[in-house]
């Protein structure tokens, strides 16, 4: 059993390694993704406009190494989220920039009002046309 | 005698929330939103109705379970006084300790959990050793709910819970309930109505479902399209 105990935790500890050593966090412009594995290869991409909501959790063992998960959901039928950001020291800011991208964090009343100003004029224009077109006519 | 009581405990309590903002590194201040200027946030607690709803409870069922524990060791006793003697200071330890244990978490979880609301979104913070903290944008929300038991009632509070889209609890393999991430739940609140209606204002009067749909979508027939149709019809009328 002993003899087993040395190859078993190698086998453990080499998925989180190479995951460890593959995990790769892109942010862009208006979307993010992530990627990881070898053998299996995962990649996530979602964009920020459709982050649901933003988890930030902390354990004991995490908060003494200063790292933090951050759960990124979508809404996508799973309860459990999309995305986890593990791993990430200034876990807070990126929260918080997340959030800034968020829906409904901010421009919102700008964007309604903005609607409202130029609506689309293409076919009041047109309706005029053919009105003025008739009245002419008659 | 009973304020020198008073005194010793929460100097006591006070040294244990000493031991875990220092050394389990809980965060001692509030949890904030990034806010733009001018905007108001509010960050609270819930209500003191709440702190003693989960005493009263605690009350309740250390009552329940250390009557029963209690005549369990008078049974023991009366059927052989030595071994009654014997298990005497172990079953005062089980009496006793778990009790103060249990008050003091409920102190922690009612200091540790927090709320922030601003006029767009919330975020709730929760937990001693694992900190959990949900931040949720009123666009995203689908529906508030407010709930309260009997017991809730009595303590003028209540729970109100705020849905994202997604999925509902998710059934792990063993039987149990996961955490449901796609839902905020805002204990012991007071003033239920009016969190719900800062909410619920701004889910009706965003457009969009809440699904990360954008706002640009194709316009109504307005009030000046309708306008100008009727001057069509009038004039097509009026030719002929």
């Amino acid at each position: 059993m002993s003899l087993l105990t040395g190859p078993g935790i190698v086998v453990m500890l080499l998925p989180l390694f190479f995951k460890y050593e593959t995990l790769r966090y892109k942010f862009e412009d208006d979307g993010m993704s992530m990627s990881w594995g070898i053998l299996f290869r995962h990649e996530i991409h979602l964009t920020y406009r459709r982050i649901q909501d933003i988890h930030l959790s902390r354990n004991l063992i995490q908060r003494w190494l200063g790292l933090s998960t951050l759960s990124i959901q979508t809404a996508s039928g799973s309860a459990s989220p999309e995305m986890n950001i593990e791993g990430i020291l200034e876990a807070e800011q990126l929260r918080d920039y997340l959030y800034s991208k968020m829906r409904g964090a901010r421009g919102l009343d700008e964007n309604i009002a903005d609607s409202e100003q130029h609506p689309q004029d293409e076919a009041l224009a047109l309706l005029r046309e053919i009105r003025d077109l008739l009245r002419r006519r008659s | 005698m009973s304020r020198r009581l008073e005194q010793t405990t929460a100097w006591v309590y006070r040294g244990i929330w000493g031991v875990l903002t220092t050394w389990f590194r809980v965060p001692s201040v509030p949890p904030t939103l990034p806010v733009t200027s001018g905007e108001q946030l509010q960050s609270f607690r819930p209500s003191y109705g709440f702190l003693r709803y989960l005493k009263f409870r605690f009350w309740l069922l250390l009552f329940v379970v250390d009557i029963a524990l209690l005549t369990a060791w008078l049974a023991i006793t009366a059927a052989s006084f030595k071994i009654g003697l014997w298990l005497a200071p172990i079953a005062l330890a089980v009496i006793v300790l778990p009790d103060i244990v249990a008050y003091v978490a409920i102190h922690l979880r009612y200091d540790t959990t927090w709320y922030v609301l601003t006029h767009r979104s919330l975020r709730i913070r929760r937990g001693i050793w694992l900190i959990h903290e949900t931040t949720i944008t009123f666009e995203n929300i689908q529906n508030v709910s407010v709930e309260s038991g009997p017991l809730e009632r009595w303590f003028g509070i209540a729970n109100v819970i705020v849905d994202t889209a997604g999925g509902g609890p998710e059934r792990t393999s063993h039987g149990g309930t996961k955490e449901n991430f796609h839902r905020g739940i805002l204990e012991g609140i007071d003033r239920p109505d009016e969190i719900r209606d800062l909410i619920m204002n701004r889910v009706r009067q965003s457009r969009s479902s809440g699904l990360g749909d954008e706002h640009a979508a194709a316009p109504a027939w307005g009030t000046q399209y309708v306008a100008i149709l009727r001057e069509i019809r009038d004039s097509l009328v009026g030719g002929l």
